[in-house]
């Protein structure tokens, strides 16, 4: 994302992305028809906004294994706040998200101060989250009043409201790490920490700041999927901590950080959205869906990675 | 313009500095002289705030400071180029020399057009053809250098550390870097110069100082001492009492051990060969990054050669691989210790013992008995400093840990041991026993590979040296035509890679 050629990453993801559509349109007519690939840019929303928030973590080198805990706590206070009264709707939003920001907030400063590998701190105050999440609601709590799935589902001029806020949001997010010192910095920690602060470089405020991002994506996706299904359960976002990180990687974003960028998470959670699509209309099973899911990731990855390494 | 008094410091297991006082003024060239381990980059990296002295003060500008961290001595306008690049190899050169100093345009984001011309203007003053786009990963380890370079010349820098900045380039860009540094201290600028080549100090440095394990030895003007006289302060001792004698009869009575013919590693080692004879020392000379280390890997089946052949015992190895090598009896001392060779929270006896557990092993069960007797032998033959064969390696000193896999490989390697930087971070005592070993395993008949970076021990020490330069082997050298002139001229000459030969 830094020079002017592009990544190999991006360009990886993009033709499987394009394969995979080729593919479907073969197979199935109704596929490739606009109405279901408008379907499909809807249906990545939660996967593309927890994407977004992990690609930044595992950019400075780290990871973020509480992102599904996160989203499920954050999905039971949002329906159980506001608790079908529309009057509540605007201040439990707008303080779940600011919540989610600081309880990343919390994982960056205990991986700065502790001196702990992201990897431990993360799982560790997920195994919390998740704790609290059962002492506050051991099923599905409150509810939402009506118009609220129009953050899920809605329609403006016949575009998905969630799927266009969502391109909106990725390209804000490139450009800030595109064209902002704080940006270039996340690549810098993430490429070589001990360079980064050997230079002098805000390094510990990147990381507090890149884990309190990535909790603020797990805050937008718990309204979303609480817009989507009505109300918020216990294990919401029970799934996300893993499958968030298939985007990441899939699109070219390295684990052991520096390399890649946001734009490659967005296409690779379209490439996850396309695929399970394109499997239902296969009349797949979920069950197999799963299992050519984990086989898609492993293909991908191997094409889009780097294999320029010393082996010794 | 930057005192530091009375600096003690020490690390798990060594005393880096004990009581060392240094000063640079304002306007001079101060050179920084030590054998490895003398505690030079200590020195610097408590100047520039890396570490923390535990004794002593640290004066600027007159007034005495605490670095709080690197960040804060870099704002008060100290620069440190440390040997290991600070650089980010994923950023583009433009983004790497600007790091921290981002030009913005009026929104506050970053000025891409300005940074990319301003970086070239940097780069042109320095006489270095770089694209400022191309990633600093993508770059020879000589244009890595020449942008750490430029970054300190971009910064309002008052004190300046360059740690053996003409390592990896070579004539015109020393000439060039040479004529900065002049124009620097002519604006005022205090630099502090640490190289081991004692012709550049002569060249360039208004004083010099000495430090010794841990210790000042002499600060000294330029113009008044003598080279003979820096030579014997860093080394405490007369430079021929360091190597043991060669044997008096010829190489060339040797049976070959192991021959590499032509081996080519993409973009790194190209056609490249190698003649390895029993009860020889070979050196590996060359510039980091000129292809020794990975030529010795591929050798030893670390790396994949693309072309090439590999003869051991008049056996040819169709494909090589560390195991199929031990089995054969070839050993590979790599050059990062803790990262591949040691295991640093287990004990002497485990690390000792760990390539042929089978040898102390009973019905598939370890008899530590039997490890522990073997590896109480070794610490006695290889006089290794330690408590007992428990003690934990991570405890030890670098020469001693040097000498726990020397002791590992020496067992069970019989026919041929590659040794890569055997005596980087390791002290004068501690190297002189290593030589010993080296040239003991060499008359039992072992054909000893040894890749160095310090001309003298390539000089002193080795039977017959291969010199390297960009991938490609520059040249050889035998008997009486081994200086470290020759060496350096292979090493760094631009002329079309000649074989030299001499008796």
């Amino acid at each position: 994302m830094t020079t002017g050629r592009l990544p190999t990453g991006l360009i990886a993801v993009t033709s499987l992305l394009l394969l995979l559509l080729a593919l479907g349109a073969a197979l199935s007519h109704s596929f490739i028809q606009p109405g279901n690939l408008l379907n499909v840019l809807e249906q990545a929303t939660d996967l593309a906004i927890v994407g977004l928030g992990q690609t930044v973590v595992v950019l400075t080198g780290g990871i973020d294994l509480s992102v599904g805990s996160l989203i499920s706590l954050l999905a039971v206070l949002t329906s159980g706040l506001i608790d079908s009264d529309a009057s509540m709707v605007l201040p439990v939003v707008a303080g779940v998200i600011v919540l989610g920001a600081l309880l990343g907030a919390i994982n960056g400063l205990t991986v700065v101060w502790l001196r702990v590998h992201p990897l431990i701190v993360t799982l560790g105050s997920g195994a919390v989250l998740q704790g609290i999440t059962l002492l506050y609601a051991k099923g599905p709590v409150g509810g939402v009043p009506d118009g609220f799935d129009f953050l899920a589902y809605g329609r403006v001029l016949g575009l998905p409201v969630a799927g266009v806020a969502v391109l909106l949001v990725f390209v804000i997010a490139a450009l800030l790490l595109r064209l902002t010192p704080f940006g270039r910095y996340v690549y810098a920690v993430g490429d070589d920490p001990v360079a980064a602060s050997l230079m002098g470089l805000p390094r510990r405020r990147v990381l507090v700041v890149a884990y309190a991002v990535s909790g603020a994506c797990s805050a937008l996706a718990a309204i979303y999927l609480v817009a989507r299904f009505g109300s918020g359960q216990p294990y919401t976002g029970a799934n996300y901590t893993l499958a968030s990180i298939t985007p990441v990687v899939v699109g070219g974003t390295v684990l052991a950080g520096g390399r890649g960028g946001v734009m490659g998470t967005l296409l690779g959670a379209y490439l996850v959205a396309v695929l399970n699509n394109l499997l239902n209309f296969l009349d797949v099973s979920s069950q197999m869906q799963l299992v050519v899911q984990g086989l898609i990731i492993i293909l991908a990855v191997s094409v889009v990675i780097d294999k320029r390494r010393v082996v010794a | 313009m930057l005192t530091l008094s009375n600096i003690h410091r020490s690390f798990p297991g060594v005393r880096a500095l004990a009581g060392v006082t240094f000063e640079v003024r304002a306007g001079e060239i101060h050179a920084l002289v030590g054998e490895n381990g003398a505690g030079k980059s200590t020195l610097t990296k408590i100047a520039a705030g890396v570490h923390q002295p535990e004794a002593g003060h640290i004066a600027f500008d007159g007034a005495p400071v605490v670095w709080t961290s690197p960040g804060h001595a870099k704002a008060r306008g100290l620069h440190v180029i440390y040997q290991e690049f600070v650089l980010f190899p994923h950023l583009s050169v433009a983004e790497n020399i600007f790091i921290g100093h981002e030009r913005h345009t009026r929104l506050g984001t970053i000025d891409r057009g300005r940074t990319r011309a301003e970086a070239r203007d940097v780069l042109t003053r320095l006489g270095v053809d770089l694209d400022p786009r191309s990633l600093v990963r993508d770059l020879s380890v000589a244009d890595q250098q020449m942008v750490e370079i430029a970054k300190a010349l971009v910064h309002n820098v008052r004190v300046l550390f360059l740690d053996e900045p003409t390592a990896v380039i070579s004539g015109h860009e020393v000439e060039l870097l040479f004529e900065r540094l002049r124009a620097l201290r002519a604006q005022g600028v205090a630099i502090v110069y640490i190289s081991h080549r004692l012709e550049e100090i002569f060249a360039l440095c208004d004083r010099v100082t000495v430090l010794k394990d841990g210790q000042h030895v002499l600060t000294a003007p330029v113009a008044e001492i003598s080279r003979e006289r820096i030579v014997s302060a860093m080394v405490g001792r007369d430079l021929a009492e360091l190597f043991p004698p060669r044997p008096a009869s010829l190489r060339a009575d040797r049976p070959v051990v192991l021959e590499a013919r032509n081996v080519t590693l993409p973009g790194r080692v190209h056609d490249a060969s190698l003649t390895l004879r029993a009860g020889t020392i070979t050196g590996l000379a060359g510039m980091i990054g000129s292809g020794r280390t990975e030529l010795a890997m591929a050798i030893f089946g670390g790396l994949k050669m693309s072309a090439g052949t590999l003869t051991i015992d008049g056996r040819t190895i169709a494909h090589p691989t560390p195991a199929a090598l031990i089995a054969l009896g070839v050993g590979l001392v790599s050059e990062d210790r803790k990262g591949q060779g040691l295991a640093m929270l287990l004990d002497v006896a485990a690390n000792i013992s760990a390539p042929a557990l089978a040898r102390f092993s009973r019905a598939g069960l370890l008899d530590r008995a039997r490890e522990r007797a073997a590896a109480e032998a070794e610490i006695a033959a290889f006089r290794i400093a330690c408590r007992g064969a428990a003690t934990s390696v991570a405890v030890m000193s670098g020469g001693n840990q040097q000498k726990v896999l020397l002791a590992r490989w020496a067992r069970i390697c019989r026919r041929v041991l590659i040794l890569d930087e055997p005596t980087r971070g390791v002290d004068v005592g501690a190297k002189v026993e290593i030589y010993r070993i080296m040239r003991a395993l060499a008359a039992e008949g072992v054909a000893v590979l040894m890749i160095s970076s310090e001309l003298p021990e390539i000089v002193g020490l080795s039977d017959h040296v291969v010199v390297m330069r960009e991938g490609h082997v520059a040249g050889t050298l035998e008997g009486a035509a081994i200086t470290e002139e020759a060496v350096i001229a292979l090493a760094t000459s631009h002329a079309p890679g000649g074989v030299e030969r001499a008796a």
